[in-house]
């Protein structure tokens, strides 16, 4: 009786492990990506989005400056909370040569939810229309808000994942800014 | 033996708190929601019914409500793929839960966490023959935690419905007016 108890429990406890095992092993889709801590360092992948009037935007463009990559969407509670950190970041730093962009990634909108949220939270830079290979590019954005940070220099420096606080983002902010721009000639 | 068979159960125990220990944003592959539930309920034929179909939402998760308290927000919605035999009717929703969360303590969001129920009013016609019969749908729902919110996602529904016949009429002996004993 007991043995059959014990046979059970091992049958039992084997199942389990094999399914606990699986459920770590298996590549979520930030792994498929590269994994989001996989670009920290290298260079930001390239993109050129259209901006909420038309205009495109390559974010290779803006080489030289720091760039806080922020990505966000109109149903993202947390991401309404941060964003008059980010407005607040992007009037305190950008003499320092700091640039905010926005990327929207609501893939269901016209657009005009987009531009009506930015003009309610009074973003005071660029907000580009996300698509799902930039996405892809960025580690999937399984969540929002996510933010990127990118050094003069057009390398990753480091991400917010979730909502955090404005000290974090600040802190990004001052290591992106830290960055040395390319020479001139390296440009060429 | 006993002692053994214990400190196993114990492994197994511990086991599975593992997973639920890693809810924060990029560890989870994301929220689920799930269908629990739909009683397979009896309907006449000719007359409407509800199907009450009861949902799960992952712990650590929150959906909004249908009627989100904020104007950007994806309100929880059942769509219903159309039959010809049976009409689906009004889709009933539970009132959310006004919370406070830790990314705006001042702010309160209409939401749905752990379950919920949506009702399905169906109406078999009258032409339909008794027996089972498949129901289509989807859940839309937009979903986040304290930190992090997740892409909307359409969750397929499928539940049964039985259509029966209606009730034989009671007959009585003396021929007598339906109004005359009202």
């Amino acid at each position: 009786m007991k043995r059959t108890f014990l046979v059970l429990v091992a049958i039992l406890a084997g199942v389990t492990l094999m399914i606990v095992a699986a459920h770590h092993l298996q590549p979520s889709a930030n792994a498929k990506n590269g994994g989001m801590g996989a670009l920290r360092g290298a260079p930001a992948p390239d993109f050129t989005l259209k901006t909420l009037d038309g205009k495109t935007m390559k974010l290779s463009d803006l080489r030289g400056k720091a760039v806080l990559l922020n990505f966000w969407a109109t149903w993202c509670a947390p991401c309404k909370i941060e964003t008059p950190w980010i407005v607040d970041l992007q009037n305190q730093y950008g003499a320092q040569g700091l640039q905010v962009v926005g990327v929207s990634m609501d893939d269901e909108s016209d657009g005009e939810d987009v531009k009506k949220f930015a003009a309610e939270m009074r973003m005071n830079y660029p907000v580009l229309r996300g698509n799902e290979d930039v996405g892809n590019a960025y580690g999937g954005l399984e969540f929002l808000p996510t933010a990127y940070f990118v050094g003069r220099d057009g390398n990753v420096t480091g991400r917010v994942l979730g909502l955090k606080g404005r000290e974090d983002m600040e802190d990004n902010v001052k290591k992106a800014l830290a960055t040395k721009a390319p020479t001139q000639t390296a440009q060429k | 033996m006993q002692r053994g068979g214990t400190a196993v159960l114990a492994v197994l125990v511990m086991a599975l708190g593992v997973p639920a220990q890693e809810l924060s944003p990029g560890k989870t592959g994301g929220p689920s929601v799930s269908l629990v539930a739909a009683a397979l309920p009896s309907i006449i034929r000719g007359e409407a019914g509800s199907v009450d179909l009861r949902f799960h939402i992952a712990n650590g998760y929150h959906i909004n409500s249908n009627k989100p308290s904020e104007e950007f927000m994806i309100p929880t919605a059942m769509h219903m793929e159309a039959t010809t035999d049976i009409v689906i009717g009004k889709i009933s929703y539970p009132p959310g839960q006004d919370v406070s969360f830790e990314f705006a303590p001042d702010q309160k969001l209409s939401v749905y966490s752990g379950y919920f129920t949506v009702g399905v009013s169906v109406r078999p016609l009258h032409t339909v023959p008794p027996g089972k019969y498949a129901m289509r749908g989807s859940l839309k729902y937009q979903a986040c935690d304290n930190r992090a919110c997740y892409p909307p996602k359409q969750l397929p529904v499928e539940f049964e419905v039985r259509v029966v016949k209606a009730p034989a009429p009671h007959r009585r002996r003396s021929p007598q007016s339906p109004h005359a004993h009202s």
